[in-house]
């Protein structure tokens, strides 16, 4: 069940996107991400959508495999889809009780949960079709400017890529937790709330315990082998931009002129050409 | 003897439908009879600890048929607290399992667990804690943490010792262990055998032990059953055994250096097929008597 969890993930493949500079595609998940708060009607989406679902369609990673990053967080878009279904206010229609559905809900729910979809495949492209070790030279790469500010890009780049790293040795951790304290007897799975609270204390306990092992050990191996941080580092893969990224940097380009100018332009100059035709 | 597990064609495919799909058993069978001490060999990576996890129900066979005392544990509808009772699985460094704040709050984790009462429990795991060789007195109301890293581990395999299985397997028990400590555990699982006479099925990589202690010797390889008979049946087959990544245990390799170097000097080897050190022992001294040496 630990194992369902695809953000962090990376699909081994050759596709166009797979080869893109790192730089570019953290770039563009962001863009997509901000594209994603500036859209505000039915075709907005649409056109969101479909790019993605080209995106994706380039990528060669199977949908299931996108899909199942949304499991976990299911709970979380139907609380937001039920939340605001009723506590928009607005145009009535349905009532029970206290209970209200209106037209203006409906519609802020249905956009949300959309949107929190959205936000989630589109990140999970960026980590499946990147490895975890180029995804962070990238994030160091792009922070290095603001060094002179006292930004921190390499130590912050590093910390990323120990997280991401530990990310399956951790599951690895909970599930053989897991599996030991189910030989004895224990029920992760049946009883309320309250019930499974107390269960989890069996698998937390060694878990934290095997965390701050594993990061000890980790930082005990790096300082036996002279790690001091950024300074004068040079990497063995330089990252070099090439026809490809431009032409990505392009596409982008135009994605995010699109959604802007059919957000926000095309409804201040319909009724002009409207008014033309 | 009755048979306790029989296992059936049993297959188990990791992340089937998967680009990483990787087959972690592949068509598996061999039983185990009550009482028996079974030793489970095979390099790192040949599906050892997954085929143990399917023993006790942990992990579901994509294929095959697991029964244990006749029941089949892969029939849906099969109360997986049943077969855990039954079949005791103590994994590989079992002292990162502990969790209470005292030893016996977490040796009884178990047994509460099987619904017993606290004074149940309690008589149990002091019976087990007693069993893995400490002294319960001195020993329950400590943290399991502050003890040294052989006792954690008696601790934890007296947490799975107090469910009282009928079959206890163990998970390369002595793994990361100084000599001493491997003995100890060794012998403690001798005698929680003699006296309880439960089946043992350990998973072990050190060859003598194997040798000294098994009755049956099952070898995997690459998800394989590539070797199932006696240590002397399965030591016979050496040349087998090294292409599988595994190794004699040292007295037998001995014996079987100190034959060919006899023979390259024309003289009469000694007999072969010692395993453990005390048969070599005896293998040699029985061979200086022949010759004329002693």
């Amino acid at each position: 069940m630990l194992r369902d969890i695809t953000l962090g993930q990376y699909y081994p493949g050759e596709s166009w996107i797979h080869r893109l500079d790192p730089r570019v595609k953290i770039l563009g998940t962001f863009v997509y991400l901000i594209s994603l708060f500036l859209v505000k009607d039915f075709w907005g989406f649409l056109f969101s959508v479909i790019c993605l679902g080209v995106c994706i369609k380039v990528s060669r990673v199977p949908l299931k495999f996108m899909l199942r990053g949304l499991k976990p967080i299911f709970f979380i878009i139907l609380f937001t889809f039920v939340i605001n279904m009723f506590m928009t206010r607005g145009t009535t229609l349905w009532e029970l009780g206290f209970l209200k559905i209106t037209r203006e809900g409906l519609y802020n729910a249905f956009f949300m949960a959309a949107r929190l979809i959205l936000l989630i495949i589109g990140s999970s492209l960026l980590t499946l079709t990147t490895k975890p070790i180029s995804l962070t030279d990238g994030v160091e790469k792009l922070l290095s400017p603001l060094r002179r500010f006292g930004v921190p890009a390499h130590e912050l780049a590093m910390m990323m890529t120990i997280a991401l790293r530990f990310i399956p040795t951790l599951l690895e951790e909970t599930d053989k937790i897991m599996k030991a304290q189910m030989a004895r007897g224990a029920d992760f799975e049946s009883g309320n709330l309250f019930h499974r609270a107390k269960s989890l204390i069996p698998l937390l306990v060694p878990l934290f315990i095997s965390a701050f092992r594993i990061a000890t050990d980790l930082a005990m191996a790096m300082e036996a082998r002279c790690y001091r941080g950024g300074d004068q580092r040079t990497r063995m893969h330089g990252m070099r931009l090439g026809g490809r990224d431009a032409a990505a940097g392009t596409l982008l380009t135009l994605y995010l002129a699109a959604i802007v100018f059919q957000a926000y332009a095309w409804p201040l100059i319909a009724p002009v050409v409207r008014q033309a035709v | 003897m009755p048979i306790v597990i029989e296992v059936k064609n049993l297959t188990h495919i990791y992340g089937a439908g998967m680009p990483f799909e990787t087959v972690a058993l592949d068509d598996i069978s061999f039983s185990i009879e009550t009482g028996e001490f079974v030793a489970l060999i095979g390099h790192t990576g040949s599906g050892k600890s997954t085929l143990i996890q399917h023993l006790n129900g942990l992990l579901p066979p994509s294929s095959g048929k697991i029964f244990v005392e006749d029941r089949d544990i892969t029939e849906k509808g099969v109360r997986m607290w049943d077969i855990r009772r039954k079949i005791g699985l103590v994994f590989q460094y079992p002292e990162y399992q502990l969790f209470e704040e005292t030893v016996a709050k977490d040796v009884m984790f178990g047994p509460k667990n099987l619904g017993l009462s606290e004074e149940e429990a309690e008589e149990r795991a002091r019976a087990a804690v007693e069993l893995v060789g400490l002294p319960w007195d001195e020993i329950r109301e400590r943290s399991p943490f502050a003890l040294s890293g052989g006792q954690r581990r008696r601790v934890a395999i007296a947490g799975v010792i107090a469910m009282e299985p009928a079959v206890l397997i163990l998970d390369e028990p002595t793994a990361g262990l100084d000599p001493k400590a491997h003995s100890d555990i060794l012998h403690m699982v001798e005698t929680i055998r003699a006296e309880r006479g439960i089946t043992i099925i350990l998973v072990s990589h050190n060859m003598e032990d194997v040798a000294r202690l098994a009755d049956k010797v099952l070898v995997m390889d690459s998800g394989r059953l590539a070797m199932c008979g006696t240590p002397a049946e399965v030591f016979s087959r050496a040349e087998e055994l090294s292409e599988l990544g595994l190794s004699l245990p040292a007295p037998a390799e001995f014996m079987n250096r100190l034959a060919a170097a006899a023979a390259e000097r024309g003289m009469e080897p000694p007999q072969c097929g010692a395993l453990t050190a005390d048969q070599a022992e005896e293998a040699v001294l029985a061979w200086l008597r022949e010759t004329g040496r002693l």
